[in-house]
C-alpha cells in the first residue's frame, strides 16, 4: 500500500480526510491531553461561574420549594408533572449520548470514535447524575425519597414493584453504576499516563486511581476483555433504560401517552440528543483545547452523518405516532394530537418538529459539517428540539384528558426554569471539573487508532516503531510542575 | 423454591378468577354509590358537607383560579345533553347553536363527582411506594404518610378526582377555626395526595359502634358525608355485597354488572350507567341518567 | 319614656346563659346535667359521665343560616362543635341540610367575630356599653331585625312594649311576601301548605324554590319525591336562570318583570285551547286574562305562543299541578290564578295552622319594613334603634339613601356577630353568641310539621366569654325597662323552659329533655280553612322592555351567600355558585347576543351604571338569561366584613333605587341600566372552563318517555 490514496473529493487534502493523522507521535498524544489539564484560564472560570451560579438559583428555588410546598411551581390538579418530568426525560436522553459511541460503536469496529468516547461516556455519566436529580426534587415529599429503594423497613414495607418510576429507580441505578464502572475502567490506561506526568495531590490521585496499571500484556489482555464485557452490558442497559423511562409514559392510560412505540421512540431520540450533544461538546473541547489533531473534521463529519441517520429514525417514528393516533378511534388521543398542532401549546410543537426534523438535514451540507460556528448552533437547537420535544410529551396530555372539567393550559413558572437552567449549570460543573482532573482524550485509544492507521499505509509500521520507541519527539513539554521526562518505562500505551 | 413458584403460581389464579367477580381480592364489603342525576339539584351541598367532614381546606380565589383547589366532591354543571334521543327534537340549549338569540329550554345538567375507587384502579399500579391500594371493602385507599407526593396517581385517574397538597394549607384555618377540624382524620401536610375517601373514618366508627352493640354492620349504618346531607336524597351508599342493601337493589334494578367495561343488559334503557366504562376501571358509582320532559 | 338598663341586673344575666342549663344530647343518660353556676370550661380531670374522648355526641338544635329554621343534629367531640347534619325527626329537613347550614361552623368559628363590646368602634366592657346606651337614648327605641318568630319575638314584643312602644320593623331582602300577600287575598291564609311531591308538575314564575324561597330544603326534599316514581314535571319561567330553573324540564326565558303576563298568557291558553272554566276566579281576573291574548304576551315578554301552548299542555297532561310566583304581586297572584282554574287548591295547596300561642308565629321580614324604617328615620321618628339579624346598609337597595338615614337616628346599637357595613354605623355593638351557642325557640315558616317548633340550644361552652344570647340581651333589656312577669327569670334559659313546661304541661326533667333531645316541641295548633275568594287584582305593566340602549339588570339571591349574610364564611366564598361555577367574585350574567352586540366575551369587564351608582364587574357569557336582562346576583361586594368578604366582588343591590310594589310595597329587584365595557379583561375564576361534555357521555339525558317505559326500574 502507497501513501497516495484515492481523494473522495477533489478540493480536500489528504489530511483533510482522515480521521487521524497516522504521523503523531505517542509523546505528542500525550502532550496534547496532559496540557488541557493544566490549570485553567480565564475562559474555564468564567464558564465555571456560570455553571455555578445556575446551580445555585436551582438550590435556592429547591430551598424554596422545600419550605412553601411544589404550589409555586406552576404545578396543579391538572397539570401534576410539567418541565422536571421532561428534563429529567431529556438528560436521560442526553446520557445514551456515551453508551452508543462508547459501546455500540466498539461492538462494529468503527475506530474514529476513539478520539471523541471518553468525553462522550463522561456526558453519559453526568447526565445520569443530572437527570437523577429530577426524581428526588419532583417529589412532594422530598424527603422520604428513599422509600423508592427496596429496603428492609421494620414497617415490612417494600417499594410498590408494579410502579414504573419504581422500573426507573432500578434502571437509572444500574445504568448510573454501568457507566461509572465503564468510564472509570476505560480510563484506567490513561489515568496511569497521568500519574507518571503528576505531581502533588495529582499524583496521589492518580496513583490510587489507576490502580497499579503496568501495562504489561496480561493485563492489557485482562483489560480487553473486560471493557468488552461491560461494552456488551451496557448496550442493552441503555436500550432498556430508555425504554423504561418511556413506560413512565406508555404504562399510563391517558390519552397520548398511552402509546406502543414509545419505548423505541424514545430511546432513537435519546441517542439523537446525545449525538447533538456530541457535536455540540466536541466543538467546545477542539477548540478550547486545540484538541485538532485528535477530534479531527472527518470525525465530526461522521458523527454529523450519525445524527442525520438518527434525526430520520426519530422523524418516522415520531411519524408513526401521529399516523396511528390520526387513523385510530381514540377521540381523547385525537384531541391532544389537534391540541399540540394547533392549540396553545402549538408554537412549541413545531418548534420542536422543525428542529427535530428539518433542522437535521442542513447536516447533510459538507459547507455546514466543516463551519464550526453554524454546526456549534445547530447542534444546540438540534438538542433544543429534543428538549421541547419531552415537554410536548408532557404537558399537552395533561392539560386536556378525558374529563373536560380538567382542561386547563398552565405555563411553568420560575420555581420550574429554575431548576431546569440549574441542571444544566449542575451538568458544566461537573464537565468542567471532569476535563480538568481526567484527561477528556482518551490517550491510549488514539495511539492504538493511529498505530492501526499506520498500517494501512506503510509496510514497516513494527519497524517504524520500534525506532522510534524510546525517544520522545519534540513536544511543547511537561506539565508544569512535573519532574524532567524520566527515561523511558513501560507506560500505559506503545 | 418450590413455594415460591407455588406462591406465584396460586397469587396469579386468585388474581384471575378475582377479576372475573369485579376485582382481585376477597372482598368483605363491597361499598358503592348510586348517584340519581335526576333528582340532584346541583345545590351543592354535598360539596361544603364534604369539606365539613374531612378537613378540606380552603385555597382562596388565587389558587383556586390556578387549579390547585382541594374539592373531594364537586358538583360539575353542564349545559348539552348527550344521549338525548334524537327524535326527541332539537337541543337548543347546545351553546354552540347558530341560533345565537336562543335561550336554554331545558335547565342544566348537574354531576357529582368523585373518587369512583375503581376496582381496576389505574392510580394503583403506578404509585411507587403503595400508597394508594383496594381495601377489601372495596374502596380505593390513600394512605397519607406513605405517600411522597410523586403525583402518578393522579395523572393516571381519568376522572381527575386526586388532590395534591400544594401547600402546607394551614392558613386555611386561622383561629379559632382550627376547633371544627374533624379529628376523626388527619388534615394532611403539604406534598400529600388525597381523595375521596367514601368517609372512611364513618365506616370505621359504624363498625365500632355495631361491634360495641354486639351486633353486624346493617344497611344505613354508615351514611358518608354528602349522602346524609342531600336533600333530595339523590346519592345512596351502601354494601353490593349485601343483597338486602337498598344499593345492590339499585344496581340490580338497572342491570348493571362489575367487572366488565361493556354492560349487556336485557334492557339498555334503564338509567343506570357508569362513567367512563369503556376505560375499563370498573368504577364503583352509578350514575342515574337525569330525565327530561320534551 | 327612656330605656332603663340596670347594670347589675344585666351582670346577673351575664355568663350564666346557658351554661347553667343542662346539655340534653342524643344517646347518653338522661340525667347527665352540670352543674349551675360552675366553671365554664370542661374540665378532663373530672369529666361528665357521659363524654367519652373520642366517641362523639349528637345534641339537636336549629339552624339559623335562613329564615327557614331547619332542625339540626351536631357532632360535638370533646366539647367542641365538629359538623351540623339535618335532625331526622324535624318535618321541615327530615334529617337534610343545605350548604348554608354546614357552613354554619364558620359562622360559629369564624375569627372575625366580635368578641367584646364596642363604643364607638374601641373595645369596652358591658357595662360600660350598657350605660352608654342608658345614656344616650332618645325617645322609645325600636327594633330592626331579620325575619324573627318563637319566644325570641315575644321577648322582643316585650321589650318594645315596655319601653314605650316603639316599632318593630322585620327586614329580608329574600322573602316571600308578595306570594304571601295573594294568598292572603285568594285564600284568605297567607301561608298555605304547599305539596310539591304530591303535585304531578310544578310551574314557577320566578320563585326559586329550590334555592332561596320559603324553605329550600323543605322543598327539595319534597323535590326528591316529586322526582321519583311517576315523575313530575318541572317549568320555570324567570329572566335569568337560578337554581330551579336549572332543574326545569322547561325553561323560559320572559323578559324582566313579564312574568305575570306570561302566566296570565298561559291562563288564556287554558281557558280559550283548553276550556278550563274561570268560574273560580274574581271578576277583575277574568278581564285580565281575556285581553292578555298571545300576541300581547309576546309583546310584552318575548315568549310566543307555541311556548304558552307548551305550558298550557304540561299543566293539563299531569294533574295536580302547583303553580308558584313571586318577584312582584302580579306574577304571584297570576300565579294563584292559574292554582284557582286548574283545581289545585286543595290538592297541592292546602290551609296551613295558626298557632295557638299566635305570639310565636314568624314575623317574616320585608323590605317594605325596610323602606318604613328608612322613610321614619329620615323623617326624624327614631331616636332610638337596636338592629340584629340584617345588615341594612347593605342590602338596602342604593335609592334608599340608608346610611343618610341612620345617621339620622342619635343611638344606634347592634346585637351582632360580625363587623359589617352597618355596625360600622352604629354607635355601640354588643357580641351576639353564635346560634351554636344559643338558645331559643323557632317556627319554620313553611308551616311543615303543622305547629312543630324547632327549639335551639347550645352546642358547646362559648367560645368567647364575653358574648351574650339574643334571648338573655332581650331578656335582660325586658326586665330594666319593667316588663312584668320576668323578674323571676335569671337568664333566657330559665324562661324558655318554664315557657315550654307550659307548652308541653309538665315540668318534668325528663319531658324536658325529652324535649331537648327531639329538638322540638309540638305547639298548639289550629287548622286554618281557606277562604272564598277575595279581591284579586292582576294589574300588569303596559310596557316591560328596557329604554333603548339600556338593559334590566337582576339581582337574584343564590343559595350559598344569599343575601350578602354568608360573604364571610370561606366555605361558601369557595362553593362554587351553581349557576356559573365561579368562586370567590362577582359576575354579570348576559345572553351571547347580547354580549355580540356590545362588543363583549367571557370575562370582558363592563361597567353598570344605573341612577344610584355604578359597579364594575366581570361578564359570564350564557344562554340562560334573557337577551334584555344582566343580571348579578347579590351577595358579594362587601366594604366590611372581615377578612373572607371585604373588598370581593360587587354589590348590585346598591344599583336599584326602591321602587316599590303597589300591593305590597316590596322592592323590585330589577332597574334599568347602562352597560358599558371598560376594556379589562381577567379569566373568571370557576370551577370549570367548560360547559359542554365534548362528546364524553358524563351527565347523560334521557327523555321521559324513555323513563316511563323503565319507571318500575328505578
Amino acid at each position: 500500500m502507497s501513501a497516495q490514496q484515492n481523494l473522495p473529493h477533489k478540493h480536500l487534502t489528504q489530511d483533510q480526510v482522515k480521521d487521524i493523522d497516522e504521523n503523531i507521535e505517542w509523546a505528542k498524544i500525550n502532550a496534547d491531553v496532559l496540557r488541557s489539564m493544566e490549570n485553567p484560564r480565564r475562559g474555564y472560570w468564567v464558564a465555571m461561574f456560570i455553571s455555578v451560579a445556575l446551580f445555585s438559583i436551582m438550590i435556592y428555588a429547591e430551598v424554596h420549594q422545600y419550605i412553601y410546598g411544589m404550589g409555586d411551581a406552576a404545578l396543579n390538579t391538572s397539570h401534576m408533572w410539567d418541565l422536571y418530568i421532561s428534563t429529567f426525560v431529556f438528560w436521560i436522553g442526553m446520557s445514551h449520548s456515551g453508551t452508543l459511541l462508547s459501546a455500540i460503536l466498539h461492538l462494529v469496529h468503527a475506530d474514529w470514535r476513539k478520539p471523541i468516547y471518553r468525553f462522550a461516556e463522561a456526558m453519559t455519566t453526568f447526565s445520569l447524575l443530572t437527570a437523577g436529580i429530577f426524581p428526588v426534587i419532583h417529589l412532594g415529599r422530598v424527603w422520604n425519597f428513599y422509600w423508592v429503594m427496596p429496603y428492609m423497613s421494620d414497617r415490612g414495607l417494600w417499594p410498590n414493584f408494579r410502579s414504573p418510576l419504581i422500573w426507573d429507580a432500578f434502571a437509572i441505578t444500574a445504568y448510573l453504576t454501568s457507566s461509572v464502572l465503564f468510564l472509570y475502567i476505560g480510563m484506567i490506561p490513561d489515568l496511569a499516563i497521568c500519574r507518571d506526568n503528576a505531581k502533588g495531590w495529582r499524583k496521589k490521585l492518580y496513583t490510587w486511581l489507576s490502580l497499579g496499571w503496568r501495562g504489561d500484556d496480561a493485563q492489557w489482555r485482562n483489560f480487553r476483555f473486560t471493557y468488552l464485557m461491560i461494552a456488551c452490558l451496557l448496550i442493552p442497559l441503555a436500550v432498556s433504560v430508555h425504554s423504561i423511562v418511556s413506560m413512565d409514559f406508555s404504562m399510563s392510560i391517558m390519552p397520548g401517552w398511552h402509546v406502543t412505540t414509545f419505548p423505541p421512540y424514545f430511546v432513537a431520540g435519546a441517542l439523537y440528543s446525545g449525538c447533538a450533544a456530541i457535536i455540540t461538546l466536541f466543538i467546545l473541547l477542539r477548540y478550547f483545547f486545540k484538541f485538532e489533531h485528535f477530534m479531527t473534521m472527518p470525525i465530526l463529519d461522521k458523527v454529523c452523518k450519525l445524527t442525520f441517520v438518527i434525526a430520520m429514525v426519530w422523524t418516522y417514528l415520531n411519524l408513526v405516532e401521529f399516523a396511528s393516533v390520526w387513523y385510530g378511534h381514540d377521540i381523547p388521543s385525537k384531541e391532544v394530537l389537534l391540541a399540540k398542532a394547533s392549540g396553545p401549546y402549538s408554537p412549541f410543537f413545531w418548534a420542536m418538529m422543525f428542529f427535530g426534523s428539518v433542522l437535521p438535514f442542513a447536516l447533510l451540507s459538507q459547507w455546514i459539517r466543516r463551519n464550526m460556528y453554524v454546526l456549534f448552533f445547530v447542534s444546540v437547537f438540534l438538542n433544543v428540539g429534543m428538549w421541547l420535544e419531552r415537554w410536548m410529551i408532557v404537558t399537552p396530555t395533561l392539560s386536556l384528558g378525558y374529563h373536560p372539567q380538567a382542561f386547563n393550559v398552565m405555563w411553568p413558572g420560575w420555581v420550574e426554569w429554575a431548576m431546569v437552567g440549574g441542571s444544566f449549570g449542575w451538568f458544566g460543573m461537573l464537565f468542567l471539573v471532569f476535563v480538568k482532573v481526567f484527561p477528556s482524550v482518551s490517550m491510549y485509544e488514539v495511539k492504538e487508532m493511529v498505530y492501526h492507521r499506520k498500517r494501512t499505509v506503510y509496510e514497516d509500521v513494527d519497524e517504524m516503531m520500534n525506532l522510534h520507541s524510546g525517544v520522545p519527539g519534540p513536544g511543547p513539554g511537561p506539565l508544569p510542575g512535573s519532574p524532567p521526562t524520566p527515561a523511558p518505562q513501560s507506560t500505559g500505551g506503545i | 423454591m418450590p413455594s415460591l413458584l407455588g406462591n406465584i403460581f396460586k397469587g396469579w389464579a386468585d388474581y384471575s378468577k378475582g377479576n372475573e367477580e369485579g376485582g382481585h381480592h376477597d372482598y368483605e364489603h363491597m361499598y358503592a354509590l348510586v348517584i340519581d342525576l335526576d333528582r340532584c339539584t346541583g345545590c351543592n351541598a354535598c360539596s361544603t358537607a364534604c369539606y365539613a367532614e374531612n378537613n378540606l381546606p380552603v385555597v382562596g380565589e388565587d389558587k383556586f383560579g390556578a387549579r390547585q383547589a382541594m374539592h373531594w366532591m364537586r358538583v360539575e354543571r353542564y349545559f348539552d345533553e348527550p344521549d338525548m334521543d334524537p327524535d326527541m327534537g332539537p337541543d337548543t340549549s347546545n351553546i354552540e347553536d347558530a341560533n345565537e338569540t336562543g335561550t336554554q329550554s331545558r335547565g342544566a345538567s348537574f354531576l357529582p363527582m368523585m373518587c369512583q375507587h375503581c376496582n381496576a384502579a389505574p392510580c394503583e399500579p403506578v404509585c411507587p411506594v403503595g400508597a394508594t391500594y383496594h381495601t377489601v371493602d372495596g374502596l380505593n385507599a390513600q394512605v397519607y404518610n406513605r405517600c411522597i407526593g410523586s403525583r402518578y396517581c393522579a395523572n393516571n385517574c381519568p376522572f381527575r378526582v386526586r388532590y395534591f397538597n400544594f401547600y402546607d394549607n394551614s392558613e386555611s384555618w386561622p383561629a379559632p377555626m382550627e376547633q371544627q377540624l374533624n379529628p376523626d382524620l388527619s388534615v394532611r401536610s403539604k406534598g400529600v395526595m388525597e381523595k375521596c375517601s367514601m368517609c372512611l373514618q364513618r365506616t370505621r366508627a359504624a363498625r365500632d359502634t355495631a361491634k360495641r352493640e354486639g351486633r353486624e354492620l346493617k344497611d344505613g349504618d354508615i351514611q358518608t358525608a354528602c349522602q346524609q346531607t342531600c336533600p333530595t336524597s339523590a346519592i345512596l351508599f351502601g354494601d353490593l355485597l349485601d343483597e338486602a342493601s337498598a344499593i345492590s337493589k339499585v344496581w340490580k334494578n338497572h342491570q348493571v354488572k362489575l367487572g366488565t367495561y361493556k354492560q349487556d343488559k336485557e334492557n339498555p334503557e334503564l338509567r343506570g350507567y357508569r362513567i367512563f366504562e369503556e376505560l375499563n376501571v370498573d368504577t364503583k358509582v352509578l350514575y342515574l341518567e337525569r330525565v327530561r320532559e320534551v | 319614656m327612656t330605656t332603663k338598663i340596670d347594670r347589675r341586673n344585666f351582670l346577673k344575666v351575664l355568663g350564666l346563659g346557658g351554661a347553667g342549663a343542662a346539655l340534653a344530647g342524643c344517646d347518653m343518660p338522661s340525667y347527665a346535667t352540670m352543674e349551675e353556676g360552675e366553671e365554664q370550661v370542661f374540665s378532663y380531670l373530672a369529666p361528665e359521665e357521659y363524654m367519652v374522648p373520642g366517641i362523639g355526641i349528637w345534641y339537636a338544635s336549629t339552624c339559623l343560616q335562613c329564615a327557614a329554621g331547619c332542625g339540626v343534629h351536631g357532632r360535638v367531640r370533646e366539647g367542641r362543635a365538629l359538623k351540623l347534619e339535618g335532625n331526622p325527626d324535624t318535618a321541615v329537613n327530615k334529617g337534610k341540610l343545605c350548604q348554608m347550614g354546614q357552613a354554619a361552623l364558620q359562622t360559629h368559628y369564624n375569627p372575625d367575630r366580635i368578641t367584646k363590646p364596642r363604643i364607638g368602634g374601641k373595645e369596652a366592657t358591658w357595662p360600660e356599653a350598657l350605660a352608654y346606651i342608658k345614656a344616650n337614648a332618645s325617645g322609645a327605641p325600636v327594633w330592626l331585625t331579620g325575619s324573627i318568630g318563637g319566644h325570641q319575638a315575644v321577648m322582643l314584643d316585650t321589650h318594645l312594649s315596655a319601653s314605650g312602644g316603639g316599632k318593630h320593623y322585620a327586614v329580608e331582602t329574600v322573602n316571600a311576601q308578595a306570594w304571601q300577600a295573594a294568598c292572603a287575598d285568594t285564600l284568605g291564609d297567607a301561608h298555605p301548605e304547599l305539596h310539591i311531591d304530591k303535585a304531578s308538575s310544578v310551574l314557577s314564575f320566578g320563585a326559586d324554590f329550590l334555592g332561596t324561597w320559603i324553605s329550600p330544603v323543605k322543598f327539595m326534599t319534597d323535590y326528591g319525591e316529586f322526582r321519583g316514581a311517576p315523575r313530575g314535571v318541572l317549568t320555570v319561567v324567570e329572566p335569568a336562570m337560578t337554581l330551579s330553573g336549572a332543574n326545569a324540564d322547561h325553561w323560559v326565558a320572559a323578559r324582566p318583570g313579564s312574568q305575570a303576563a306570561v302566566a296570565l298568557g298561559v291562563a288564556h291558553m287554558l281557558a280559550t285551547e283548553y276550556a278550563v272554566s274561570t268560574s273560580a276566579l274574581p271578576a277583575g281576573a277574568v278581564d285580565a286574562i281575556v285581553a292578555m291574548t298571545p300576541e300581547r304576551v309576546s309583546e310584552l315578554s318575548g315568549v310566543d305562543a307555541k311556548t304558552l301552548s307548551k305550558i298550557a299542555d304540561t299543566l293539563m297532561s299531569n294533574h295536580p299541578s302547583l303553580v308558584i310566583g313571586d318577584g312582584g304581586y302580579e306574577t304571584a297572584a297570576a300565579a294563584m290564578t292559574l292554582n284557582l282554574m286548574l283545581g289545585n287548591i286543595g290538592a297541592t295547596i292546602t290551609p296551613g295552622v295558626e298557632l295557638i300561642p299566635a305570639d310565636l308565629g314568624v314575623r317574616g321580614g320585608s323590605t317594605k319594613a325596610l323602606a318604613d324604617f328608612a322613610s321614619d328615620a329620615q323623617a326624624g321618628r327614631i331616636g332610638t334603634v337596636f338592629i340584629t339579624g340584617t345588615n341594612p346598609v347593605f342590602t338596602a337597595p342604593g335609592g334608599l339613601m340608608m346610611k343618610d338615614a341612620l345617621a339620622k337616628i342619635d343611638l344606634k346599637v347592634a346585637v351582632a356577630l360580625f363587623e359589617d357595613e352597618t355596625t360600622q354605623m352604629c354607635d355601640v355593638v354588643l357580641p351576639l353568641a353564635s346560634p351554636l351557642e344559643d338558645w331559643g325557640t323557632h317556627v319554620p315558616p313553611s308551616g311543615a310539621g303543622r305547629g312543630e317548633i324547632h327549639v335551639q340550644q347550645p352546642l358547646m361552652e362559648k367560645l368567647h366569654p364575653d358574648v351574650l344570647g339574643l334571648g338573655d340581651i332581650l331578656l335582660g333589656l325586658s326586665q330594666d325597662a319593667g316588663a312584668d312577669g320576668l323578674a323571676d327569670f335569671d337568664d333566657y334559659y330559665a324562661y324558655l323552659r318554664t315557657a315550654i313546661s307550659a307548652m308541653i304541661g309538665t315540668d318534668l326533667e325528663t319531658a324536658w329533655q325529652a324535649v331537648l333531645q327531639a329538638g322540638k316541641v309540638q305547639a298548639p295548633a289550629a287548622d286554618r280553612v281557606f277562604a272564598a275568594n277575595g279581591a284579586l287584582t292582576t294589574n300588569v305593566p303596559e310596557t316591560n322592555a328596557p329604554t333603548a340602549g339600556q338593559l334590566s339588570l337582576i339581582t337574584t339571591a343564590r343559595q350559598g351567600l344569599f343575601d350578602g349574610r354568608h360573604a364571610n364564611l370561606p366555605w361558601l366564598q369557595e362553593a362554587p355558585d351553581q349557576i356559573s361555577k365561579a368562586v370567590w367574585d362577582s359576575w354579570a350574567e348576559i345572553h351571547p347576543a347580547t354580549a355580540a352586540g356590545l362588543g363583549l366575551k367571557d370575562g370582558d369587564y363592563v361597567t353598570i351604571t344605573s341612577d344610584n351608582g355604578a359597579i364594575t364587574t366581570r361578564v359570564f357569557l350564557y344562554k340562560g338569561v334573557h337577551p334584555d336582562a344582566i343580571a348579578v346576583p347579590m351577595g358579594r361586594g362587601h366594604t366590611h366584613y372581615g377578612r373572607y368578604a371585604t373588598g370581593i366582588g360587587v354589590n348590585p343591590l346598591s344599583l336599584l333605587d326602591g321602587t316599590a310594589d303597589g300591593r305590597t310595597g316590596e322592592f323590585t329587584n330589577t332597574t334599568s341600566v347602562r352597560v358599558q365595557a371598560t376594556g379589562d379583561n381577567r379569566h373568571l375564576v370557576r370551577l370549570m372552563d367548560v360547559d359542554r361534555q365534548y362528546g364524553r357521555k358524563l351527565a347523560a339525558t334521557i327523555s321521559a318517555d324513555q323513563h316511563r317505559r323503565n319507571q318500575g326500574g328505578a
